[in-house]
């Protein structure tokens, strides 16, 4: 195995969980995350040269699957009818509910999953770029091409809603 | 709870969710997507001669003498590579031959893209890629291999292998300070048929710098 090559599978193994968990929390759907993740880590590796020299690799893999998930979702919306023009007018506020289930089956805690993909899809973004890639502020800003004043708020509407939506051991009511 | 317990606490919630797909289908994946992008080779084989000289004959419409000027005509044209501007607004950059570098870079960037262009096959080292936008550069560059004629009046055998490297260039899809990383070179390996030198090229978005593309 080569220098890259051991570089990239390096950087896979330490990166490929967040970034998954990420995209998951962006799309709302572990199959489908799993798939854009998996891209974009391949072509991470093919363009492994440059993107080993960026400053947050896993971010440029976070964004590289995002964009993917756009141009699919560009894709459907030309060969399938739109049932929810208003969901749909936001690609990211995509959302597949029996996927949900499946990512929460198990694997997350279902009420941490409902309460996350009750939030606006942009919130959803920046929580999951905070929480998974410690990625600060400017660079959240820069992956999702928006500016850092908006990333700030939509943090503090993310975890104000959080709060409400997620509750929390001495407000649950004993059974 | 405060909001870092809070933000805690989600993450923790995700630790049971892992990625299953092992890290060796990613790197033949990798592999393919590489082969699919890569530009194709051109090959040429050479009788037992490594490197063999090219006679290049400049030509130059409307009798404009080559170096960094700026394009007053709309086509500037070498043997060893043609720059057209296109109705459409792209840019045409026909490479025949591996020569003039400083030349190119000079029309390219006179023609609103900032570029640096290295035929040593290393890229320069002041250049920092650009990777904000991973899907950008396929909107900007188009490489493709095109056989063409040697320019007429050519003395002797067609010295071209009939290909040609050649990149439509969207100008207006390059958003300000980025720029053009074209970095190629040739390698040499000896097989049975002969000596074979194998072009090979990689195409960068840069941000645009002094250091690396002039501007």
């Amino acid at each position: 195995m080569g220098s890259q090559q051991r570089d990239f599978a390096e950087f896979y193994r330490e990166s490929c969980d967040d970034c998954l968990r990420t995209v998951v929390v962006s799309v709302g759907n572990r199959d489908t995350a799993q798939d854009l993740v998996d891209e974009a880590f391949a072509r991470a590796f093919a363009s492994w040269r440059t993107v080993s020299r960026h400053p947050a690799p896993a971010a440029w893999v976070v964004r590289t699957a995002l964009n993917a998930n756009i141009s699919r979702w560009r894709r459907r919306r030309r060969e399938v009818p739109v049932p929810d023009p208003g969901l749909l007018a936001d690609p990211a506020a995509v959302v597949d509910p029996a996927a949900v289930e499946g990512a929460a089956a198990g694997l997350v805690e279902p009420r941490i999953m409902a309460a996350l993909l009750r939030l606006p899809a942009r919130q959803r973004q920046v929580v999951a770029l905070r929480l998974f890639l410690d990625l600060d502020t400017g660079r959240t800003a820069e992956v999702l091409g928006i500016a850092p004043s908006t990333v700030k708020a939509h943090l503090a509407r993310a975890v104000t809603a959080l709060r409400d939506l997620i509750p929390t051991p001495h407000e649950e009511i004993p059974s | 709870m405060n909001d870092d317990d809070l933000l805690a606490m989600v993450r923790q919630s995700f630790t049971g969710l892992r990625s299953t797909t092992p890290v060796e289908k990613i790197l033949r994946h990798g592999r393919t997507v590489k082969a699919r992008r890569r530009l194709p080779v051109l090959t040429t084989a050479l009788a037992g001669v490594a490197g063999a000289a090219l006679a290049i004959t400049i030509v130059l419409p409307g009798g404009r003498p080559p170096g960094p000027q700026p394009t007053t005509s709309p086509t500037a044209e070498l043997a060893a590579w043609t720059v057209t501007r296109q109705p459409d607004g792209t840019i045409k950059v026909t490479v025949r031959e591996l020569r003039d570098p400083a030349g190119l870079q000079s029309l390219l960037r006179a023609d609103g893209v900032p570029a640096s262009i290295t035929l040593s096959g290393q890229e320069n080292p002041s250049c920092r890629p650009y990777l904000a936008d991973p899907g950008l550069q396929d909107k900007v560059v188009t490489p493709t291999m095109e056989s063409v004629r040697p320019p007429s009046g050519t003395p002797g055998p067609d010295p071209y292998s009939g290909l040609v490297l050649v990149l439509v260039i969207h100008p207006s899809a390059l958003p300000n300070g980025v720029g053009l990383q074209f970095a190629t070179g040739f390698s040499q390996s000896v097989t049975a048929g002969g000596v074979h030198n194998t072009q090979s090229t990689h195409l960068d978005l840069v941000y645009a710098s002094p250091q690396c593309t002039g501007s």
